[in-house]
């Protein structure tokens, strides 16, 4: 009698969690597939980005097929900004200020970036549920509400096509609730061939001047445990360092070097950039969108943390950063 | 559509057409399909929500079509596409009251508000809307960029956003968005 009480009991308890998880589990898997779809599927659309009070339309090309990715982004107000992003390059052009800006992608790196296979760890940090069944853009879509379990990350609300799992919306949301950044499709369309004229830039590149960023030789794992000089004492729980590279920038010499650190939603860039004569830099903290910066000159060194995080997390993070000499 | 077309598009949207102009593009509007849907989608995407989101409640404009839609069953997604173009497809008389109408700066604005409220009579509601909303975007933007003194500190900073947005998060697909809207208003 007293094990049927017990098992009974046992039971009780155990059947509401059974089914949080299974549902938690379904919702990661949507994530999983969400991330997979923007880089295996062909799509052209226009979305809005909202931050605050600003608001603009952005047209996007994205074809995925044998030779890779390659995607193309428009702003249709204001100046015609476009990012144009292929296998190995990324170029930033600004037509009011008649500039090009070139990165060399990180070698042997996806695209667009490897941070969803790390998607099961992040899940000790964030509830994340189903929500209701919405339309966007026209299309049936899933909604996926991710709650962060402390201050240091933001929460996301994500709407995922039920038919083909290609993020549809995407509000980041700080911790009294605001939404602080949203980006929603208005048009779109999966079932496209997009032409090779589509990905060439408005402008052409003679009248405009060419920054480029070249990274420097792949670092092999000893080298790698050399370059260790910087570190950060202190990082949200669940973050680990996923990137780490230099590359030298070819308008000013400066060598810089990036390594970035994520729980798997979120991340954090640490930069680190010799100071090679007299410059300002930030002190503090600034932000754009909901992207939080925080500045501070060390050794000699610019060290500023950027991330789609709350402020006080690039802070506590700049504030944490050491340098280590390797030879000691 | 050619570069000057789109150009025009692009001067109405943003209000600055002069009326010779906007004769000639409300002509290539009535005759030309794919310059109507062009123009669709930036005004869609453009003024309507600057606009509106002025207010202390932002629209998500893109669940009002949602709502227009709502009845429909999810099919095929041609077939959707056709209705969703149909039901944001501006009427004959709008573009007769328009065209009448001297190229202010408002006529953006105005075809939204016109779009989205489908009015059955007449204009002069949608022209005082018109007013109000613009009153708010001129008190409420403000640019999107780094709040930092100095341009070499600003032009650092962008370098890391780029580069820092290889590796964003969940809003992966659309991280860029911040890099090509830098600096807007």
């Amino acid at each position: 009698m007293r094990f049927l009480l017990h098992a009974l009991l046992g039971l009780s308890l155990v059947l509401p969690v059974m089914v949080s998880a299974a549902d938690n589990d379904e919702a990661v898997k949507m994530l999983e597939r969400m991330t997979e779809a923007a880089k295996t599927l062909t799509y052209e659309g226009v979305f809005a980005y909202q931050a605050g009070k600003n608001m603009q339309s952005i047209r996007i090309y994205h074809r995925a097929d044998a030779r890779g990715e390659l995607e193309r982004l428009i702003s249709l107000n204001g100046a015609a900004r476009e990012v144009i992003r292929s296998n190995d390059m990324v170029t930033c052009i600004n037509p009011e200020g008649k500039q090009v800006n070139v990165s060399r992608r990180p070698l042997g790196r996806g695209f667009p970036s490897d941070l969803p296979r790390r998607l099961n760890s992040a899940t000790p940090f964030y509830d994340v549920n189903l929500g209701e069944t919405d339309r966007i853009a026209g299309r049936k879509a899933h909604e996926l509400v991710i709650t962060p379990e402390d201050e240091y990350r933001y929460g996301y609300r994500l709407w995922v096509d039920a038919e083909t799992y290609l993020l549809l919306k995407s509000e980041l949301v700080g911790s009294d609730g605001e939404v602080l950044e949203t980006f929603t499709f208005s048009s779109i369309n999966t079932d496209v061939h997009i032409p090779e004229h589509k990905f060439k830039p408005q402008m052409s590149g003679e009248e405009m001047t060419w920054h480029r960023s070249e990274p420097e030789q792949p670092l092999n794992t000893a080298n790698l445990s050399q370059e260790h000089h910087w570190r950060p004492a202190w990082l949200p729980e669940g973050f680990s360092q996923v990137a780490y590279q230099t590359r030298l920038r070819a308008n000013n010499g400066a060598d810089v070097e990036q390594r970035v650190y994520s729980d798997g939603l979120s991340s954090v860039s640490v930069f680190i950039e010799k100071i090679r004569a007299r410059h300002s830099h930030l002190r503090g903290g600034s932000h754009v969108g909901a992207i939080n910066a925080f500045g501070t000159i060390m050794q000699a060194h610019f060290v500023t943390v950027v991330g789609e995080v709350p402020a006080v997390t690039v802070e506590k993070i700049g504030n944490s950063i050491s340098f280590a000499d390797a030879q000691q | 559509m050619t570069a000057k077309q789109h150009e025009l598009l692009s001067a109405f949207v943003d209000g600055e057409l002069n009326s010779q102009e906007l004769d000639e593009l409300l002509s290539l509007m009535s005759t030309d399909d794919n310059a109507k849907a062009d123009y669709q989608r930036y005004q869609l995407s453009s003024d309507v929500l600057r606009g509106y989101t002025n207010r202390s409640q932002p629209v998500d404009l893109t669940s009002r079509i949602s709502t227009a839609l709502a009845d429909e069953p999810v099919h095929q997604l041609a077939e959707q596409q056709t209705r969703k173009a149909s039901v944001i497809s501006l009427p004959d008389w709008f573009w007769k009251q328009t065209a009448g109408l001297a190229a202010a700066a408002s006529i953006g604005a105005l075809a939204v508000v016109g779009v989205f409220n489908q009015p059955q009579t007449m204009v002069t509601p949608e022209l005082a809307q018109v007013e109000q909303v613009q009153t708010q975007t001129a008190v409420a933007a403000s640019p999107n960029r780094w709040t930092v003194g100095e341009q070499e500190v600003e032009d650092r900073l962008n370098n890391y956003l780029v580069d820092h947005n290889e590796y964003a998060g969940a809003s992966g697909l659309f991280s860029y968005a911040r890099v090509v809207s830098y600096g807007e208003e």
